[in-house]
């Protein structure tokens, strides 16, 4: 807007979509409080105050949880399938449990039946009839397809084959003996586990968001910081190519600048690549915001004083200009992350994000599709992995909406 | 001086478009080889074959000189270049998408801007209300749920009614009557067409009204779909600067002089509020015609994003181009006009 003259920007006057950012108000108590209370003590409780924000972090824990553990929760392995003869599980239903004894009527320990897969002559579908004849009890903590623990598995596998950090356990939270099997929510068309396959995809799914963020967050409060804070020519520049970037609507950019890598690379390395484009091509709002921020920063008093004693350049926007915006930082990251989710479920959706074996939520729900929208309504478990997307967008959203409360009380809508 | 503003203003575009455009030239210039590389492997064409082809698009040039008589013709003939792949002048090739593209958003566009108002407004004059409470939990829902998820539930939502449709439609009976004319399909137990743009086998028997009906039934489920994100985004927006501008004290200095109270919501307070809505119609055109994107893709709706994807893959590269540019165009035209409306409303914006 420039050349228009509008009187100064106040908490009304913002971009719509995106984070709303505000001026942060330092050393700005929200409400009268006791004498002694520091900053940090004020935010944490008015944080727990906003109980759908602590219900969301509790959910997210829970997420990340399953995410990190989903090789000992999961019964199956991430691309194990069973699609063959007897043990075809094509689309099979979710798992039946019983608890009951069919003949007492006394509870007893939980125990499947065997599936027999029988095709129906008519109509071609693949029907599954249970074997009433051997009952197969769910056990516990059982053996199955061996994978690395959890906190070796968070060191990516090169590095880790390099070392020769490959230590395997095969213990499972639950399971049951072969030809039983146990499908919590159904299989896909090769006969995958679909709850296995959720957690697993969780790990895509929601570290990509963070990780994109992160790098946002870091080019859109340094280059926005620079603008703001040192001005002149570079500010132009800058500001120049946050519009050029602007102009170019973010889906069509993300897809030219996917089209630069191969389609069907490892999924290490898309994962790589899908972060990166994220986090370049989205900084340039955060940075618009943050360079506003600076603007007025520079101005305060504790700037100046540290320009007086001679602080360099650099250490006065990272020490003391920067910190400023925090405030507006923890949301807006917050409030990124969700955004992120969905561009990658919508990737992977398109068959441009992560590619099979490997799974994410969107990519799940492609598959899905692949098996023909005509047949959703016989097998309504393929829809599983959007409800996750959704409650996963949701609590971050809450998560958002509560830091924001919290943190610049100013701005509670 | 409203003129002398326009005209610096559309000035001002120009090397933003030059910029904006350069960069997505270099970029998808920049993937690894080009659209002959598909032909590389066929043992009819030889080499020769391949660089005469490079020459025809002149795809043997340096990148720079692409892009500057690419520009120029854009300039000079208003023409986008020939795609590679159709063999057809881009203008040809990206014009009925960009159409299907806008009926489908252009419908949302409007269908949000005429919801967004009241909703945000009652929502606001109620705050804390079983209905704020309501559409606040709706907007969150809108905001969360992907759009190509939301629109395959839609999708088998219908089919779901679709057996009991068809028994329907067999038994005959009051209950057929009542529902022919407010199903799409009563015979073959669709509410609405689940895919496409048009009825394909009957299109050429139609009168143009029956065509328009039978857009508008095509139209129902994906504008459902592309309104609602937009929407619950939207709602909470102006929903916050209402509630703001409610607790101002020029509200407060209207309400105690005696103007009546939809006086003191919708010319005081309103007015103000809908600054950012305005200030927004720049970018919610793209947001729209992405977001968009994935639903034309799940209903086979032949648009912008379908064709950008494929000609992205192709390495397609005038076509890619064609389409960014009008999607630029779109925008910048979206980010003016928000800037000229926003002066129109608010008179505290000087042209200088």
């Amino acid at each position: 807007m420039a050349g228009m003259q509008q009187p100064p920007p106040t908490p009304t006057g913002q971009p719509l979509g995106g984070p709303v950012p505000g001026a942060p108000v330092p050393g700005a108590p929200p409400k009268a409080t006791p004498l002694g209370t520091s900053h940090a003590s004020i935010v944490r409780s008015q944080f727990r105050k906003h109980r759908l924000a602590m219900f969301s972090l509790f959910l997210l824990a829970l997420l990340y949880a399953g995410a990190l553990f989903a090789d000992f929760i999961a019964p199956y392995g991430e691309g194990q399938s069973f699609r063959r003869g007897e043990m075809n599980r094509s689309y099979a239903p979710p798992t039946t449990i019983y608890w009951t004894d069919p003949e007492t009527g006394r509870l007893t320990r939980p125990f499947v039946y065997p599936v027999v897969p029988s095709r129906d002559v008519q109509t071609l579908r693949v029907t599954y009839v249970e074997d009433r004849a051997s009952p197969t009890p769910i056990r516990f903590f059982v053996q199955g397809p061996a994978y690395v623990p959890p906190p070796l598995s968070l060191v990516p596998v090169g590095i880790r084959n390099q070392l020769g950090w490959n230590w395997r356990v095969s213990t499972h939270l639950f399971g049951v003996e072969a030809p039983a099997t146990i499908y919590l929510w159904g299989a896909d068309q090769f006969g995958r586990d679909v709850f296995g396959r959720i957690l697993f995809g969780a790990r895509i799914s929601l570290t990509i968001g963070i990780m994109a963020s992160l790098i946002a967050l870091v080019l859109g409060l340094l280059l926005g910081g620079i603008a703001g804070y040192l001005g002149g020519v570079l500010d132009d520049v800058l500001m120049r190519l946050v519009e050029v970037f602007a102009t170019i609507p973010s889906l069509f950019l993300l897809l030219a600048l996917r089209a630069l890598f191969p389609i069907e690379i490892n999924p290490t390395a898309i994962f790589v690549v899908l972060v990166t484009i994220l986090g370049f091509i989205s900084w340039g709002p955060i940075a618009r915001v943050v360079r506003g921020l600076a603007l007025s920063l520079r101005e305060e008093e504790y700037v100046q004083a540290a320009r007086a004693l001679g602080a360099r350049q650099a250490r006065v926007l990272l020490r003391h200009v920067l910190p400023g915006t925090a405030a507006y930082a923890i949301v807006a990251f917050s409030l990124l992350i969700p955004s992120f989710i969905l561009t990658e479920a919508g990737l992977s959706f398109l068959g441009l994000g992560i590619s099979e074996p490997a799974s994410s939520w969107g990519l799940m729900l492609a598959v899905a599709q692949e098996g023909g929208i005509q047949t959703f309504t016989q097998r309504p478990w393929m829809l599983l992995p959007g409800l996750f997307i959704f409650i996963a967008v949701l609590a971050f959203n809450f998560l958002g909406d509560g830091l924001r409360d919290a943190l610049d009380p100013k701005l509670r809508t | 001086m409203v003129l002398s503003y326009v005209i610096r203003r559309l000035v001002q575009m120009i090397p933003t478009f030059l910029g904006a455009t350069l960069l997505a030239f270099l970029i998808i210039q920049a993937a690894p080889g080009d659209f002959t590389d598909r032909f590389a492997l066929d043992p009819n064409i030889d080499p020769e074959q391949l660089q005469r082809m490079r020459e025809r698009f002149a795809l043997d040039q340096p990148v720079l000189v692409q892009y500057a008589n690419w520009m120029w013709s854009i300039v000079r003939y208003g023409y986008l270049g020939e795609s590679f792949s159709y063999r057809a002048p881009v203008n040809a090739v990206i014009y009925p998408l960009v159409l299907n593209s806008m009926s489908l958003v252009l419908v949302s566009l409007v269908l949000t801007y005429v919801l967004t108002i009241p909703i945000a407004v009652y929502s606001a004059v109620r705050q804390y209300s079983l209905g704020d409470k309501v559409v606040t939990f709706l907007s969150f829902l809108g905001l969360a749920i992907p759009n190509f998820f939301f629109i395959l539930i839609l999708i088998t939502g219908v089919l779901f009614l679709q057996p009991t449709l068809r028994q329907v439609a067999a038994e005959g009976g009051t209950v057929e009557q009542v529902l022919r004319p407010i199903t799409y399909d009563l015979d073959r137990g669709l509410v609405f067409p689940v895919g496409g743009m048009r009825t394909s086998q009957r299109v050429e028997q139609m009168s143009g009204w029956e065509r328009f009906v039978d857009r508008v039934w095509h139209l129902v489920l994906p504008v459902v779909v592309v309104t609602t994100a937009s929407l619950a985004s939207l709602v909470r927006v102006l929903r916050g600067q209402m509630l703001e501008f409610l607790r101002a004290d020029f509200v407060r200095t209207a309400a105690a002089k005696g103007v009546p109270p939809r006086g003191v919501v919708y010319k005081h307070a309103l007015r103000n509020a809908l600054n950012p809505l305005i200030s927004g119609i720049g970018t919610l055109l793209p947001s729209l015609v992405g977001g968009a994107g994935l639903v034309e893709f799940v209903i086979r709706w032949p648009g912008i994003t379908p064709a950008f994807v494929a000609a992205v893959k192709a390495q397609d590269l005038y076509i890619v181009m064609g389409l960014l540019t009008v999607s630029a165009v779109l925008l910048m035209i979206g980010n003016f006009l928000s800037d000229v409306l926003l002066g129109l409303v608010d008179p505290r914006i000087r042209y200088s």
